[in-house]
């Protein structure tokens, strides 16, 4: 109940206020021309009740034409189980494909629908009692949307997660709302507000995994961008073994030319 | 010979003035209208492109505004259909672009 004040109180709080940049947990409809200049990677602390875990991601995009993107996925993980060993190595790699659908801009605003497709592979170093990744190919398939101007951003994603295991096939999707708390100047120091919602369905067993993540970011000059939120549980599924407490990103993205 | 010297100067003055002149008409001055730049860290990959251009030193951008202004020697002059490719390959829409021999951007659009 408290949790849920908080949250409206935030919403509130968020809408009163003027506009945006990428989001932090929810994919982006915005494809810069980065041709490969860019990077983005961020850590990411999740405390569960008989495990925590650390990720760390590196992605790099490059985009083939302005409406065509592939990315590449390198995640390291690190999974400490409170009565056990910790393990750590690789998680599963991944492709990732965007292909702008559709776009309209306008003078400092635009709206946008991209595809995706993200391959993943069974990479992952792990032992016999704990999987670094999912340990299977994995295929997802999903929408990316976008609105944004420079008062405010509102995103969001869906995909279905086909893994071969029809128990395990799932849907997610994400939605974020973002402000600016600065004048919007170029280039200039920018802070951003995130407000985001992240959940995923278990089809086969109706199960739903529902999380809101406020988030920060910071706009440092024309280059850097750094970015920390918090991913708290609203909703779990019952059978699930290992409850998440609480889940911390932080993390950057820089343009290297 | 106080009198030598301000003479000196005064005929020097018409010509420095007419060198100042002379090298403002041969700057053009471009607005270009960058429809769907909503944030500055879409707004980075523009100005590295711009940057590119023959002569193209500095490259002002106005976020609220949605456009980049720019300005080259007459003789680097790029066309139109050059800018516009340059914010096609960037993702972004071409919207007016307009080319002028006096400076677009004032102090006061830059305060607003």
């Amino acid at each position: 109940m408290k949790l849920s004040l908080y949250t409206i109180l935030f919403v509130c709080s968020v809408l009163s206020l003027k506009g945006q940049g990428p989001p932090i947990t929810v994919e982006t409809p915005v494809m810069l021309g980065l041709e490969g200049s860019g990077v983005r990677t961020f850590g990411r602390f999740i405390a569960r009740e008989k495990s925590s875990s650390y990720a760390h991601i590196f992605a790099v995009p490059y985009n083939f034409t302005p409406t065509l993107q592939l990315a590449g996925i390198v995640p390291f993980k690190i999974i400490r189980p409170k009565n056990g060993d910790q393990v750590s190595g690789l998680s599963d790699l991944s492709l990732s494909l965007k292909y702008q659908l559709y776009k309209k801009d306008a003078t400092a605003q635009t709206f946008r629908i991209l595809a995706r497709i993200v391959q993943s592979f069974p990479t992952s170093a792990s032992s016999e009692a704990i999987k670094l990744g999912a340990g299977v190919y994995q295929t997802s398939v999903g929408l990316i949307f976008g609105k944004l101007n420079t008062s405010i951003g509102i995103y969001g994603d869906i995909s279905y997660i086909l893994t071969g295991d029809s128990a395990r096939d799932r849907v997610k999707y994400n939605l974020s709302i973002g402000v600016p708390l600065l004048p919007q100047q170029y280039p200039a120091h920018q802070m951003n507000v995130y407000l985001e919602l992240n959940g995923s369905y278990l089809l086969e067993r109706s199960a739903q995994e529902f999380f809101v993540s406020p988030g920060l970011q910071f706009i440092l000059g024309r280059r850097v961008l750094l970015e920390t939120s918090l991913q708290l549980p609203l909703i779990l599924p019952n059978h699930a073994l290992d409850k998440t407490k609480i889940g911390f990103l932080l993390g950057g993205r820089f343009l290297i030319t | 010979m106080k009198y030598k010297w301000i003479l000196f100067v005064l005929l020097l003055l018409p010509i420095w003035v007419f060198g100042q002149q002379s090298i403002s008409s041969d700057t053009v001055y471009i607005s270009i209208e960058i429809k769907g730049m909503a944030c500055p860290y879409c707004a980075y990959g523009m100005e590295r492109e711009l940057k590119g251009l023959t002569g193209v030193d500095d490259v002002d951008i106005l976020l609220v505004e949605g456009r980049a202004y720019i300005q080259t020697l007459e003789v680097n002059k790029p066309t139109e259909a050059s800018l516009a490719e340059i914010i096609k390959n960037g993702g972004f829409t071409v919207g007016e672009i307009v080319f002028s021999n006096k400076p677009l951007l004032t102090r006061e659009k830059m305060e607003e």
